[in-house]
Parts: C-alpha cells; structure tokens; sequence
C-alpha cells in the first residue's frame, strides 16, 4: 500500500502542544479532509501515521515528517490540497510525496537534527560569548546530569555534537545553531546544550526565554546528507 | 492584546492552556462587532472546554455578524502566579485581549465549589467583585448553568443570572446591550439592568431585596423596582429540532475531559429521581428527531475530525429510537473510523446489547448507578430499579465478555439507616459471585464510588437535612470495613467538602461574605482535592459570624421562605413536597414521559410539551 510521506511545520501558533498533541491535531486534519487512512485491526483501531521524530513543548519546526499509510491512492495535488484546507494554524505541508514497498520506518533512518535556539544576551561584550562557545566545542568530554521524572542520568553531550556550535549575534540576543546526532542508543536536547553552556561555559544568555526552532531532520551516511523528503 | 513572553510559559505546566489557535476557534475583529462576549467556566481549561452549554454559545453568538464571542477559563495556580508576578491580566483565548475590555462576561457555574474561582477570575481580570462597584466602562457580569436556580451566594457579584437555556435567552441579552451600547448607555448600568430584567429567565439579583427573620431563616426577597418580576421562570427551548447546535465545536489540542464529539439527544428526564436536581431543572423531556441528530453527527465529523461521538444526555439509553440512531451512526461513520459511545447504561440487558453493538465500552468497564444499595433506598429516592434489573443487567455484561463493573451509589440519604449502607457492600459481593457462576472463574474487579448525598434546591429532597461530616465519615468506615476484598475498590468523596457544597447549594446571600473571605485567604479550585482549604472555608464562615450547619444540616419546614423560591424551574413547590411525603413512604412515582403526568406543573405552566418520537410515530 502506498505511503503519503509528508513534510510539514509546527509553527509559533502551536508552539507549546506537546509532541502527542501534534500527532492527534494531524490525526483529525486527515479525516477532515476526508483522505483515505488506514487503520490499525483490533478492538481499537488506530490510523496508521508515524512520525521521525518527537518534537517538546515548546519548540517548533520547519521541517518535520510523516508517513500516512492509505487504503487507496489519491493523486497528490488533491491530497495536499484537501489536507491544507483541514490543518489548524502552525502547520503547513511544505512537501508531499508518495512512498512505495518496503519503506523503512522514519524513526528508524532519520539520524541528524539541526536547530536554532534564539535567547536574550545578560552580557554587552561579545567576546565572553565566543569564548564559552569555542571552549564548548574544544572540549574533549562536556558531562550533563539529565534530571527527568525518572530519576537522573548522566550523559555525555559531545558524543552527540555533529557540528562545532555555531553562533550568530543578533541586536540584544544570540542564536546558536546546534547539530545534534540521533543515535539507536540515544540523544541530546538542544535545551540541554544551552543548559550545559550555561552552567559549564558561563554563556551569559536569559535561558528562561529560549526559543529553540528544528531547522532540519535528516538521513546522514559518509557520502551524503538528504532530508527525508529527498531521500 | 497581550504578549506572553516564553519564560512564563516554558515554566507552567500544559501551557497550550493558554495560548489559542484551536481548529475551529474563531477571532474576529473586535473594531467590526458591536458587542464582545468572554465566555467562561470557573475551572482550569480541560474542565472548560468539555461544557456542551459554552459550546453552544459560541456557536450562536458568534453566527452573529455583530457579536464576537471569545473564552476564558481559570488559569492554574502556577500561571496565576506567573501572571500576577507580571501584571499579567486574565485575558480570552481568541484575542488575547484583557477581559476588562469585553462588554459581556458570561460564567457557566455548575458547582458551587467553583465559585471562589469566579472571584479569582474577576480578580486577576481587575473587574470589581461587587456588581455595586462598577461602573459604565466595565464588563455586565453574567452567570449562566444549574447553580443560578440558587445564586444567592454570589447574587452580590453577578450584574444578571440567567435561568434555563441559553440559546435563545443568550440572544435577548446581547440585543438589549448592543442598545444599551448604541443609545450611549442610557441611564448608565443601572438602566441596562432595568431592562435586562424584563427579559424573560434573566434575574438581576441587585433588583431584589432580602430580609431575615431573627432566627435567620429568610423572611421574604421582593422586587425594589417595578421592572422587576416577582418571580423569575426558567427558559426553555420549546424545539431543539429548529435551534442552533455546537455542529463546529472547537478541537483542542490538549486532552480535555470530554475529549469526543457530543451528540445531545434530548434534554430533560423524567425518570424523576427525588435526589436528582438536572432532572426537575431540565424538565419536560424535548427529544430530537433521529434525522436531526444523524445530520448533526456527520456535519461533527467533518467539521471537528473527531473519531468517537458520545451520545450525551441525562439518561441516553431513555432516547426513543436509541437503537435505529446508533444502528444509522454505526453505518453512516464506519468508514471514517468513528465510533459511538453511551455515556450511561440504563441497568438493563437491553443496555448491554447496545453496548456491545456500539462496541466502543472497552471490555475493561462497564458503569452502573444503582444510587442505593438497598430496595428500600432505591423506592425513597424513586431510582425504580430493582436488583433483579441489576443482577440481569451485570449477568449480561459477564456473558458478553465485560470482567469490570463500576458501580456508583450515594450515602446520605433521606431515612438512610446503617443496613442500608451496608447493602451497598451486599450488592458489590452480588456482582463478583455472579462473575463466578457465569464464568466459572474468579477475576472480576468491582469498583465502588459511593458519594455523599447534598440535597440541592428545587428537588422533593430541598428540606432535607444533609449527614453531618462526621456521620459520612462514619458510614464511609463502616463501608470500608465490610468492603475489604481485593477485588473491589472502594472509592468515596470527602465529606467536608460535600459538606460546604451542601451549605453554598442552600445558602442565602448573606454567604457571599463567606465566599469573598475565603478568597481573599487563599480558596481557589476548590474543587480540586489538592487544593481544597477546609480550615480557611470554616474561619470564613467565623469571621462572618455564619454557621455552615445552618445551611446544610438544618432540617427545613415546608412553610419556611427558601433562599430560591423567587426563582422558578416552572416545577410547583407542591408537586416537590408531594414527593417528598411519597419518599417518605417508600412510593413510587412513575415517568411522565411514558406513564402518566406527575403534574409538576412545568408542562402548562411553561406552555412547553413532551417530545417523545418513540410515543408520536
Ligand atoms: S407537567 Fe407532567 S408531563 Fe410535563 S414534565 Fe411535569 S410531570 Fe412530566
């Protein structure tokens, strides 16, 4: 059966839904627009959607994915075209393909996820600010307590660093953009990056205000770096 | 419009609480209407979302070009603090505009234990508690739902209180402010509310005067202006076949209580449980037709994009053609993967057999309200369901797969003795055994929900002295003991706060400095058990040199003035005495919409009339 693979945003009008809410908000867009989903068997049947990658309160994204699984084919341009008349604000299909066969599970490729994060500067000389950056990313290990409602974890951020952090001033603010590997055995939040810039590297930023945006998930191998979308 | 800055809301918890855009919420430019509305309901935004009221009233208000109709509801404590550390004022969903600015604010109050939140809301809105205090530049305060038929303990902060339905009621009101609004305002607020209450089931609680006799029992509440009626009679929607419906309700994207589409199916019952105040307040039964109501489900679907309808009225399974309904919505919506679900079983086998048709009820719990536990409770309080109905009923669900039942009773009520009580541990023992002989196995889990009775106004039970605190509690210990089994759960309310919801459900107004003192020590979300500030309601009650018992464990007689009797349902007091006196003697009083009329009066009196398909065709 063939597979919608969708590339779609989760905006500022919905920036703090949690991930569950964004899969139910595209859930009902999909029977708005009336498309064919199928569904699980069972006594409680499900749609067949999945997603590559869970997104937190308060983050958004211009690059996010789903596969729709449908019982029949609906030529594309009226699939998308329905489905954007049945989408809440702060989500916009950016692309749209069918998936043919064996598709492996987004989850399961997707390897790579860029971001933004944008917060308030607490210092006027530029200078602190790269250093904390460039002592970040010349460190060899940069260890984090993750504090969760399961206990706590520590973890080792760098392992997970795909690039050097990179920084851009803006007027009274900065914006870091972070690549993060996703790993089969785990990975890092950007707000625990900033968390860990904060507390080891004294980057001098209101991080109660941090805004942090998903730039781009991809599929990573040694000769090439495609969204799923390309791919 | 107000900008809540991330800080603020990467700290609360759920913060899409707060910030709007849901499918289906509309925004209108408020420079383009002539009239802004906020509804709300006193209680955190999952509980405010699932109303079907509020629903409906955004719906109709905003169909109207010159209205924008927008909502707010009670932020959680940890957003509260958040806003009052920033100045923050309480502010809608759809505009983010303070709800100062708007000209109507609308309450829908559905429990009395929600009312310190009207004040925390009014509050963190800046709007004067008093109704005295404001002035021509603020908001008409409204409160709308079941506790308006006796609003006296809030009487002083709300400009008007609507009796009965909204929908058309709702529609008077804006009418009579846009007027207001475009004649300048004449005669200021007061002469809005002059003309306010002349409109048909609103009540404007500062038009009426109270006076006590010495032994604080009220003496008599009469009209101190000509425009007031003496006595104020609910609404009612004479058709619902012809009145507007939620068909496009807002989609949220948290999980709400009532997370599904709501498909009303009728409003009213007339099973005429002595205990049951919804049932005399809705009162007579009005059905919609089954067309009506497969037309509105489809439009639901497609409009919302939910997958489960809940068939939602005091007692779905009475609907007439329950069955051809849930047969049509089970063809109609199977494609679409949606399923339908019956919120509340009748205790019968003809409910099992729809149930498992519907084949939504997971097979994980089925739920029944016996109310008492034994024959005797059950013919006081006219529940007319026998045990054998019971027995039939579980015996079915068993053979057709259900291992769980819940089963909800209340303790509490009128010539309630301790054998009583301990039937309810009787009947839950019944339910396992049955389980056993059925299957041959043990397993089946029984939970118990036993609530304390609060006699509530405009029912046969409103002189009726409600179990000290300390009585619940003992009954809740003698249960507890006799229910020590691992297959049954127990669960039971706390008494002290059905004890104040019973003291606020019959309070006069003399108790809104009660309520005003326990806000300003810290009651909010009293409701909410993690929350609830029993000690601060009792000093309140001190410091206004009032007696909660008073209230609410005081045995009435049929002569005294009650706090609401200016206040109609449209059913006689007569009538609610007679049932009493039949209570008493273990009477039964048949359903009116299939047997005969009991003569509550609502019918005539009203000029409304049964609507029964099941009985027309
Ligand atoms: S007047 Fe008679 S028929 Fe009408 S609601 Fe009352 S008891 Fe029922």
């Amino acid at each position: 059966m063939a597979k919608l693979r969708l590339e779609i945003t989760k905006g500022e009008e919905i920036r703090y839904i949690s991930h569950l809410d964004y899969a139910s908000a595209m859930e009902r867009a999909i029977i708005r627009a009336k498309l064919p989903a199928a569904y699980s068997e069972g006594f409680n049947p499900h749609m067949k959607i999945s997603f590559a990658s869970a997104l937190a309160v308060g983050v958004t994204s211009q690059a996010e994915y789903i596969d729709v699984e449908f019982k029949e084919e609906v030529e594309l341009s009226q699939a998308v075209v329905r489905l954007t008349q049945s989408l809440p604000p702060g989500i916009k299909i950016k692309g749209a393909r069918y998936m043919y066969g064996n598709v492996p599970a987004l989850m399961a490729i997707v390897n790579l996820a860029t971001y933004e994060v944008t917060m308030p500067l607490l210092a006027e000389d530029i200078g602190v600010i790269e250093d904390s950056i460039r002592w970040f990313n010349e460190a060899e290990t940069v260890p984090y307590t993750r504090e969760s409602p399961k206990g706590r974890k520590e973890i080792e951020v760098k392992q997970y660093m795909a690039q050097a952090v990179k920084i851009i001033i803006l007027e009274k603010a900065v914006r870091l953009m972070i690549d993060i590997k996703i790993t089969p055995t785990g990975s890092v939040k950007p707000g625990e990056v900033v968390a860990a810039l904060v507390d080891m590297f004294d980057l001098p930023v209101d991080i109660d205000n941090l805004l942090i945006h998903r730039t781009g998930l991809y599929i990573c191998d040694e000769k090439r770096t495609v969204s799923p979308i390309e791919c | 419009m107000i900008t809540l800055d991330p800080a603020m809301l990467n700290r609360v918890i759920k913060p899409a609480r707060y910030t709007g855009n849901e499918w289906n919420s509309i925004k209108k430019d408020h420079d383009k209407v002539n009239v802004t509305v906020a509804l709300s309901l006193p209680d955190v935004y999952e509980v405010g979302m699932s109303n079907l009221g509020l629903k409906i009233l955004y719906q109709i208000l905003n169909n109207r070009t010159d209205t924008a109709a927008e909502r707010v509801y009670a932020p959680w404590v940890d957003m509260e603090s958040e806003m009052r550390a920033r100045n923050i004022p309480l502010f809608t969903l759809e505009s983010l505009k303070p709800v100062s600015e708007f000209d109507v604010v609308g309450f829908s109050l559905q429990y009395e234990m929600s009312y310190s939140n009207v004040l925390n809301m009014l509050d963190l809105a800046g709007i004067p508690l008093f109704t005295a205090e404001r002035n021509e530049k603020m908001p008409i305060i409204v409160g709308g739902g079941p506790c308006t038929f006796n609003a006296e303990p809030v009487a002083d902060f709300f400009d008007c209180l609507i009796l009965g339905e909204g929908e058309e009621v709702m529609e008077d009101l804006i009418e009579a402010v846009s007027a207001w609004k475009q004649s300048g305002k004449a005669d200021g607020r007061v002469g809005l509310l002059k003309k306010i209450a002349k409109i048909e089931g609103i009540y404007v609680p500062s038009l009426y005067d109270v006076t006590y006799h010495n032994d604080g029992t009220v003496a008599k509440i009469v009209p101190n202006c000509s425009d007031a009626p003496a006595i104020v009679t609910k609404r009612v929607v004479k058709d619902l076949n012809t009145v507007e419906y939620a068909t496009r309700p807002i989609v949220p994207f948290l999980d709400i209580v009532h997370d599904r589409i709501m498909l009303e199916l009728f409003r009213g019952c007339t099973r005429g449980c002595r205990f049951c105040q919804a049932g005399v307040l809705y009162r007579p039964v009005r059905e919609r037709r089954p067309e009506v109501l497969l037309k509105m489900a489809k439009e639901m679907v497609d409009s919302t994009g939910y997958n489960e309808i809940s068939l939602t009225s005091l007692s779905s399974a009475d609907y007439s053609c329950l069955p051809d309904l849930v047969q049509s919505l089970v063809d109609d919506l199977k494609e679409q993967g949606v399923s339908v679900s019956l919120p509340s079983l009748r205790i019968d086998s003809f409910s099992i057999e729809l149930a498992q048709k519907v084949q939504q009820v997971r097979k994980s719990g089925l739920t029944f309200a016996p109310e008492a536990g034994s024959q005797r409770m059950r013919d006081v309080i006219n529940k007319g369901v026998t045990e054998q109905n019971l027995e039939d009923a579980v015996s079915a669900a068993f053979q057709a797969g259900w291992s769980t039942v819940k089963l909800y009773f209340m303790m509490g009520l009128p010539t309630e003795t301790d054998e009583d009580v301990l039937e309810i541990a009787n009947l839950a023992y019944k339910v396992l055994d049955l389980y056993k002989k059925i299957t041959g196995r043990r397993g089946a889990k029984v939970t118990v929900s036993v609530s304390c009775f609060v006699p509530k106004p405009h029912t046969p039970f409103q002189w009726f002295p409600q179990n000290h605190a300390s009585e619940f509690e003992r009954k809740q210990q003698l249960l507890k003991a006799k229910l020590r089994d691992r297959n049954i759960t127990f669960n039971w309310h706390d008494a002290r706060t059905s004890f104040l919801e019973g003291a606020f459900a019959r309070g006069d107004r003399r108790l809104g400095q009660v309520l005003l003192k326990a806000w300003q020590n810290g009651a909010r979300f009293d409701g909410w058990s993690e929350y609830f500030k029993y000690d601060v309601w009792i000093d309140a009650f001190k410091a206004s040199d009032l007696d909660p018992y008073f209230y609410a464990t005081r045995e009435r007689s049929f002569e005294e003035v009650m706090p609401w009797d200016h206040l109609s349902s449209g059913a006689t007091k007569d009538f609610l005495q007679r049932e009493y006196q039949q209570a008493v003697q273990e009477e039964l009083t048949c359903d009116c919409r299939r047997e005969k009329c009991s003569a509550c009066g609502v019918c005539p009196g009203l000029g409304v009339e049964v609507l029964d398909w099941g009985n027309k065709a």
